[in-house]
């Protein structure tokens, strides 16, 4: 080792124990000089360096900081949790408001044809089959017509509804009277149950409104709604209105005031049994 | 959570004050360097599950401190061509005597380049080896920046009077 490769070892690192450093140091006085000269200058900077103290409480200041930003986060995901809770029961009790608005839309559906059925209980009397021209005549009125036979009728007329007009049909049925209401613009998403202590029955929901079908209690009804629904070409929905508003005035319809009560229609236009 | 916490409190503790000193001899200024010291803490307490191995942990510290120094500071950093020009510091245990002076102002003119290897040695302890990883440089180019840095040191040391007797 020469003395300049002493040197530049030397002060990479002044206070490395190398036996190479060491035998040069021990044979060279002006390095073993320098040597000295460099330890003592290390020894001072690193005494300088150390002798300097870190501000009272810095590690203390550090614990607390990390504990609250720990907090923090710990709040800030209680937070998260709570409103995530929140969100949740809102999306709950809004989707229960909107099953409880269609619940009701649907109960309120049901009890008007019921109603209807109680206002109006003098037709489930009638006994005698009308034509068959007769109750097309009433389809026709709404632009509808029939497209294949639908049996035994006994009452056919246009009668208010809810909002807007629909056919009323009573037919003979093996526990009693059978009544079928054609409902255009009465939309469910899905067949609804009608019950009371007298009557059972069904709204079918279709395209342009909704058939329901009411018997006696034991009256079989099964695929009755679908049956009469298919067997009744109807026309794209809202024409029909337009056309029952249209012979609205006519001579064969007679205003009367009827007795609804609850949601149903104040107002009842009816159309009497032809003859 | 609890051996977590209990590990770092215990590295605080022990690393705290030496990482101080690292960060006032980059710095040269006590408040930045006590904010140095505790956002580098910070980050290694998001990043506590990674400080299971104390050693690792040490030098992972002292290159986040020189990261954020860099990154905060560094553009900051006052001229202190002129020892007149020196911030006054005053830190508990601090050596006011004018060889320390001289050797803060030599220390303080020193290239980031030459004075980092330096003080990693000196404050951190560190090998060659273990500096060079952590400046991303080979062993002997540490070697060599730490040998240009005592020298660069002693050229000033070694003149004080005439730096003294500058107008």
């Amino acid at each position: 080792m020469n003395c300049l490769e002493f040197r530049r070892r030397l002060l990479a690192d002044p206070l490395a124990t190398d036996d190479q450093l060491h035998g040069h140091e021990g044979t060279c006085p002006t390095c073993a000089n320098f040597a000295r000269d460099a330890r003592a200058q290390e020894i001072q900077l690193r005494n300088m360096l150390k002798q300097t103290k870190p501000p009272p409480g810095l590690a203390d200041r550090i614990q607390l900081a990390a504990r609250f930003e720990q907090r923090s986060l710990l709040q800030r995901r209680g937070w998260y949790a709570v409103a995530a809770s929140m969100l949740v029961a809102i999306s709950i009790s809004m989707l229960s408001l909107w099953n409880t608005a269609i619940e009701r839309r649907d109960l309120a559906l049901t009890q008007s044809v019921l109603h209807h059925i109680d206002d109006e209980a003098h037709h489930l009397r009638e006994a005698h089959a009308i034509p068959a021209a007769r109750v097309d005549w009433v389809f026709r009125r709404f632009g509808a017509r029939l497209a294949e036979d639908i049996g035994r009728v006994n009452f056919a007329a246009e009668c208010l509804m809810r909002h807007k007009n629909g056919v009323h049909l009573v037919m003979p049925g093996k526990m009693g009277p059978i009544t079928v209401f054609f409902m255009p613009g009465e939309m469910t998403d899905k067949a609804l149950e009608i019950e009371s202590a007298r009557f059972h029955g069904k709204i079918v929901p279709t395209d342009w409104g909704s058939v329901a079908v009411i018997g006696e209690q034991g009256e079989p009804l099964q695929g009755l709604g679908q049956r009469l629904a298919a067997a009744v070409s109807w026309p794209a929905h809202g024409s029909a209105e337009s056309v029952a508003l249209r012979r609205g005035g006519g001579s064969d319809v007679d205003l009367a005031v009827g007795v609804g009560v609850g949601v149903f229609a104040g107002v009842g236009v009816a159309q009497q049994k032809n003859g | 959570m609890t051996k977590l916490r209990s590990n770092f409190d215990t590295l605080v503790n022990a690393l705290s004050p030496e990482l101080f000193r690292f960060a006032l001899g980059l710095c040269h200024n006590p408040d930045q360097a006590e904010d140095l010291v505790q956002e580098t803490f910070m980050r290694g307490w998001r990043s506590r599950a990674d400080l299971r191995d104390a050693k690792a942990a040490r030098a992972w510290l002292y290159t986040i401190l020189r990261n954020e120094h860099a990154r905060l500071y560094e553009r900051q950093r006052p001229d202190v061509r002129d020892p007149h020009e020196l911030p006054e510091i005053a830190v508990r245990g601090y050596d006011t005597s004018t060889e320390a002076f001289v050797t803060r102002r030599a220390l303080a003119r020193l290239d980031a380049d030459y004075r980092d290897p330096l003080l990693l040695q000196v404050i951190g302890g560190f090998s060659c080896r273990e500096i060079g990883e952590m400046l991303d440089l080979k062993t002997n180019t540490v070697l060599t920046r730490l040998f240009r840095a005592r020298k660069a040191l002693r050229d000033q040391l070694s003149e004080p009077a005439q730096q003294e007797a500058r107008p």
